[in-house]
């Protein structure tokens, strides 16, 4: 739409935003300061805004041997991912096929991660991290890739069926958390799948379903039909069409719908609660420090929340760019 | 589409909701014909409807609904409200969007666990919303009845309109472009494109944002669970936290489930107007 131009206006804006800004992060500057103090620092009766920082609460929680001894490891962890950050970057200048090298890169990093647990003593917390990242990968893949086909097919399929389904998914959708427990629950033992990756993916798929459809429902019904009428005019297949007209111009769509399905499955308590006993995901293992009277808890938990919301953060901040430039070439396209 | 193209799409998406979801749904609606507590679980009792008749017949549940429908009826206007607002502001600007963005999804990023904890922590004695506010106006902030409902109201604002403000701000970014060029040789100024544009474009969305906030809405639980501190004094109990607390206090398994049953049912009677739009987009021959 027409942008303004005039100078005051676009002040106004800048400090609107500015102040919505201040509002949404501030309780997350609050929790890293918590995160750094010691616990008689956190619990004072006035806000403490200075205080001699301590690091204390991030070893206790990813490490089980002392800081010093984890030093050089940890310098090398950083120079190691330090060169896979600059050889992603450089992927240009490497005379090797790009996809080649962004795959060699992501399975050196698996293997650092993977490998470890088994070179230095980490605590519990770095588990839960894996266990998180496989299920929240999982569950992305399996929900983006058969909710897109369901949102499409019903953003395209004008009949009372697709009504039919719609309502169905919410009604899953509207039923509370409290009446998942114990099906889920008997489903894991019936299944013999109880704490497995695989459940917990397929509940949090089954669960974040009816949200993933709609979703992609409402931004497919917004491309015109004469755009994939086109490419079928042409030869493609139903199938064909949509995955080489349609995906491309609605990535933007299935990009946020993505970031909330992975915000769902990532920081989901319940499920993983319910269906896991000691594959904990990193909600489970941070609930431990957030109830009781211990003043120690408070500064953990808030290292723990940081440390959980820090990769998704930079997760977001990375996708950012393709977000934003995939939703202007959308805009240029549609 | 045909009707085989259609099911080939859908099929993978309706076999894994109906294969997982039914057994809950299922499992609800029988459970809540039954007498059940934790000391009975392998013998339920079969009593009919005696569950809904009995929640029906409570004060408490009449309460909590009462104050979830108030919740619902403020939040989800100001969260679409909002969500639009600072959606269309991220339009207009060129620098700094994804600082914005990043910046409005970290209270959605931020883990619900701690989140809320964290929330209520800042406008609690130590916290620093109760020191500026303190030092500032001299307001001392007491939990009480009409803060603590506040409190829930602004921290649903505070978690849900990163949510609406994203999924508007893509939507804008796929408006068509030769509509808005007409408009704009027609002379048509920002609000007239807005108006006329704009907002009919969205409107897919603007009811998938409704429904999603209304439902989110009626089940909300854990910021009233930690805000409240499970104290009854703040009388702000909503369905659900009063469904948790007959289940878990009172260990009535069969009432809680009649009173999830009762959930759905009362979600579908509040989004009866948005069914019904879904209902003529599609099935009208577009």
């Amino acid at each position: 739409m027409t942008r303004t131009n005039n100078p005051l206006a676009r002040l106004v804006m800048y400090a609107v935003l500015a102040l919505f800004t201040v509002y949404n992060v501030l309780p997350f500057c609050w929790t890293i300061l918590n995160s750094l103090k010691l616990p008689k620092d956190a619990n004072s009766r006035q806000p403490r805004f200075l205080f001699s920082p301590t690091g204390d609460n991030y070893a206790e929680l990813w490490l089980n041997i002392s800081p010093a001894e984890f030093a050089p490891y940890g310098l090398a962890l950083v120079l190691i991912l330090f060169a896979l950050v600059v050889i992603a970057l450089s992927a240009r200048r490497i005379p090797a096929p790009n996809s080649l090298v962004y795959l060699g890169v992501i399975a050196a990093g698996v293997a650092v991660a993977l490998a470890l647990p088994r070179l230095i003593n980490t605590a519990e917390f770095y588990d839960y991290l894996i266990n998180s990242v496989i299920v929240t990968i999982g569950t992305l893949a399996v929900s983006l890739s058969i909710g897109a086909l369901a949102g499409y097919g019903l953003a395209r399929f004008r009949h009372v069926v697709s009504v039919y389904i719609l309502v169905l998914a919410l009604a899953f959708r509207s039923l509370p958390s409290l009446a998942l427990v114990l099906p889920f629950y008997y489903l894991g033992q019936l299944s013999g799948l109880y704490d497995t990756h695989i459940l917990l993916i397929f509940c949090l798929v089954a669960v974040n379903q009816p949200f993933t459809i709609w979703m992609l429902r409402s931004f497919f019904m917004e491309i015109p039909r004469e755009i994939e009428e086109a490419a079928m005019i042409d030869g493609a297949g139903r199938l064909r069409s949509f995955i080489s007209v349609i995906v491309p111009i609605m990535w933007p769509g299935i990009i946020t719908t993505g970031l909330f399905t992975l915000l769902l499955a990532y920081n989901d308590f319940l499920l993983a609660r319910i269906l896991t006993q000691i594959n904990w995901t990193l909600p489970v293992g941070i609930a431990q420090w957030t109830g009781g009277e211990d003043p120690g808890h408070i500064t953990l938990a808030a290292a723990a929340s940081v440390s959980t919301t820090l990769p998704i953060l930079f997760v977001i901040i990375f996708f950012q760019k393709y977000l934003i430039r995939g939703l202007a070439s959308g805009a240029v396209k549609g | 589409m045909n009707r085989t193209t259609f099911s080939f799409f859908v099929g993978p998406s309706v076999f894994i909701m109906l294969a997982l979801m039914t057994l809950p749904l299922l499992a609800s609606i029988v459970l809540g014909l039954h007498f059940i507590t934790f000391r009975n679980l392998d013998a339920p009792q079969w009593i009919g409807l005696q569950n809904y008749q009995e929640v029906l017949a409570d004060p408490e549940f009449w309460d909590s609904l009462e104050f979830t429908l108030l919740f619902i009826a403020i939040t989800v206007p100001l969260r679409i409200v909002l969500g639009l607002l600072f959606a269309l502001l991220l339009d207009q600007i060129t620098r700094f969007r994804g600082v914005f963005i990043a910046a409005a999804l970290v209270p959605f990023v931020m883990t619900p666990v701690v989140g809320t904890l964290i929330f209520r922590d800042m406008f609690d004695r130590g916290g620093p919303y109760w020191y500026w506010m303190q030092q500032l106006f001299d307001y001392r902030l007491f939990m009480n009845s009409t803060t603590v409902p506040l409190l829930i109201i602004f921290h649903s604002i505070w978690t849900a309109t990163p949510f609406a403000m994203i999924v508007l701000f893509a939507g804008l970014q796929t408006l068509p472009q030769e509509s808005l060029e007409a408009a704009r040789v027609d002379g048509a100024s920002w609000s007239q494109q807005l108006w006329h544009v704009a907002l009919p474009h969205l409107r897919s969305l603007f009811v998938f944002i409704a429904l999603i906030s209304i439902m989110d809405a009626y089940r909300v639980f854990d910021s009233v669970f930690v805000l409240t501190q499970q104290n009854p004094i703040f009388d702000a109990e909503t369905i659900m936290y009063y469904n948790f607390q007959v289940a878990m206090s009172f260990g009535r398994l069969g009432k809680a489930n009649a009173m999830s049953v009762l959930t759905v049912i009362g979600i579908f009677v509040v989004l009866v107007p948005f069914l019904v739009m879904t209902y003529r987009e599609q099935t009208e021959e577009g």
